[in-house]
């Protein structure tokens, strides 16, 4: 299967550039099936990638994988430019992550989340830190009400503070703007720009194709498990992406 | 090893401010514990079938369904909203967590029993002055002992999509040494008049720290996210 690979991205010199994901060969195999097929990526600090690909592509797998969270059954994943061992646990404490679940408990109030999760990694003055990043998504006024309380985008935003709470290099994001409203889509997107223009590493998966491409500047599309598209977004058009999505 | 205790503190602490606000499992599993010491008592009637350390099958029969109960919630707690994928991405090991997690079970069982086993007590009239102390050590090693056991498991099944009754079919089997030990010992402490101690209490202990390491061990590979 030939890989539509932009010229530029696939000969950037990566000894110049720290590569924080570097994923060769790749392969998951989960109940008897492939759902990774020999994934290769390379991708450097600060870039913001999307994945795109049909239901049951394998994106979710892909960030699992890349979180450290599941074992590849095959292949070398290198992060932050080392191999993911013994010492995944050192890893995956500059990662974060936020999916379509915030990943928060319900009960407790979202500062208290975040004091949790800042103590179990080590994080200096964790209430304060608690504090800063929910005035930064906008909840300090709701810091101690429980998270069961909070609508779809404030729940989000809180999850989005809970990701960030160790400042971590990479952010993954599956699914982040699912069942999100149109003004919250338009707060984590601007969040997410914010972000990126901090300068972190941010591997996204989304279903809106075109909404994808305007805020990435690289493209994977994953079809059947496998690399289908690896690209500057700029160069590739929604209807194209479908296109590879869903290929025979 | 002085992280691992903080962490295990952060996570046991964390399980239950979350009980106590809610008060869900306790109040579940109490409810469950009398219901059944109830109605063992009431249903082998006012002839007194069961007299005194006979009834401590009774009680067994009470912690079993109680903890089965507990383990499976604590675990739902981490489902919910799937924040244990939180948790597993914090760098804490694997084994760290299961002991956070033991110890808010074993808390959650030792609460069940101070409540149950004094209405047990008194429905069954069993007379614990004989040896309060044994009593107490032998059922406080069996639920050690349960509560490792049904924590392992309450995460391997909850990773799962078969829930509901398996957790009950798997770890009661496994736990049957468990109450035969203890209920043997009990019966002759407190009918035969026989001292503490003896194999009966080897069982026990053995049990315990066999479980718990092993579950400590192998927790990572039950774990999924």
């Amino acid at each position: 299967m030939s890989v539509i690979a932009n010229a530029e991205i696939k000969s950037r010199p990566v000894a110049r550039v720290v590569s924080v994901v570097q994923a060769l060969d790749l392969t998951k195999w989960i109940d008897g099936r492939p759902i990774l097929r020999e994934i290769n990526l390379d991708i450097p600090s600060g870039r913001f990638v999307v994945v795109l690909g049909a239901n049951g592509a394998g994106k979710s797998t892909l960030l699992k994988v890349l979180a450290t969270l599941t074992r590849p059954s095959s292949g070398d994943l290198r992060l932050f430019g080392q191999a993911v061992g013994a010492d995944a646990a050192r890893l995956r404490a500059r990662i974060g992550i936020i999916s379509h679940q915030s990943m928060l408990y319900r009960e407790l109030s979202a500062r208290d989340n975040l004091v949790f999760f800042g103590r179990l990694y080590g994080v200096r003055r964790p209430e304060e830190r608690a504090m800063d990043l929910l005035a930064m998504v906008g909840l300090a006024d709701r810091a101690d009400d429980p998270v069961k309380t909070f609508s779809r985008g404030m729940t989000q935003r809180a999850a989005i503070a809970r990701a960030l709470v160790h400042e971590p290099d990479l952010l993954l994001a599956d699914e982040p703007f699912a069942g999100l409203d149109a003004p919250a889509v338009k707060a984590l997107e601007e969040l997410l720009g914010r972000l990126h223009g901090k300068g972190k590493t941010i591997i996204l998966t989304h279903h809106d194709v075109d909404h994808s491409l305007r805020m990435a500047e690289q493209a994977v599309v994953l079809r059947a498990g496998q690399v289908v598209v690896d690209r500057w977004a700029r160069q590739l058009d929604a209807a194209t992406a479908i296109r590879e999505m869903t290929a025979a | 090893m002085t992280t691992a205790l903080r962490q295990i503190a952060l996570v046991t602490a964390k399980d239950l401010r979350i009980e106590a606000r809610g008060r869900q499992t306790i109040g579940l599993v109490l409810v469950l514990g009398v219901l059944i010491i109830a109605v063992l008592g009431l249903g082998l009637g006012p002839e007194g079938r069961v007299h005194g350390a006979d009834a401590t099958a009774i009680l067994w029969v009470a912690y079993l369904f109680g903890g089965v109960l507990s383990f499976e919630k604590t675990m739902a707690l981490e489902r919910e909203d799937s924040a244990i994928a939180g948790l597993l991405m914090a760098p804490v090991d694997r084994g760290v967590i299961y002991l956070a997690k033991f110890l808010s079970n074993l808390v959650l069982m030792l609460g069940l029993a101070a409540v149950i086993t004094p209405v047990a007590i008194l429905l069954f009239g069993f007379d614990l002055s004989a040896a309060p102390g044994g009593f107490a050590l032998v059922m406080v090693l069996g639920i050690i002992g349960f509560a490792a056991v049904g924590t392992l498991f309450a995460a391997a099944v909850s990773s799962t999509r078969l829930q509901g009754g398996l957790l009950a079919m798997l770890v009661f089997p496994i736990t049957l040494p468990l109450v035969i030990a203890s209920t043997q010992m009990l019966i002759a402490m407190f009918r035969d008049g026989e001292p503490l101690g003896g194999v009966g209490l080897a069982v026990l202990v053995a049990f315990d720290a066999i479980f718990l390491v092993v579950s400590w061990l192998v927790f990572e590979r039950v774990l999924e996210p």
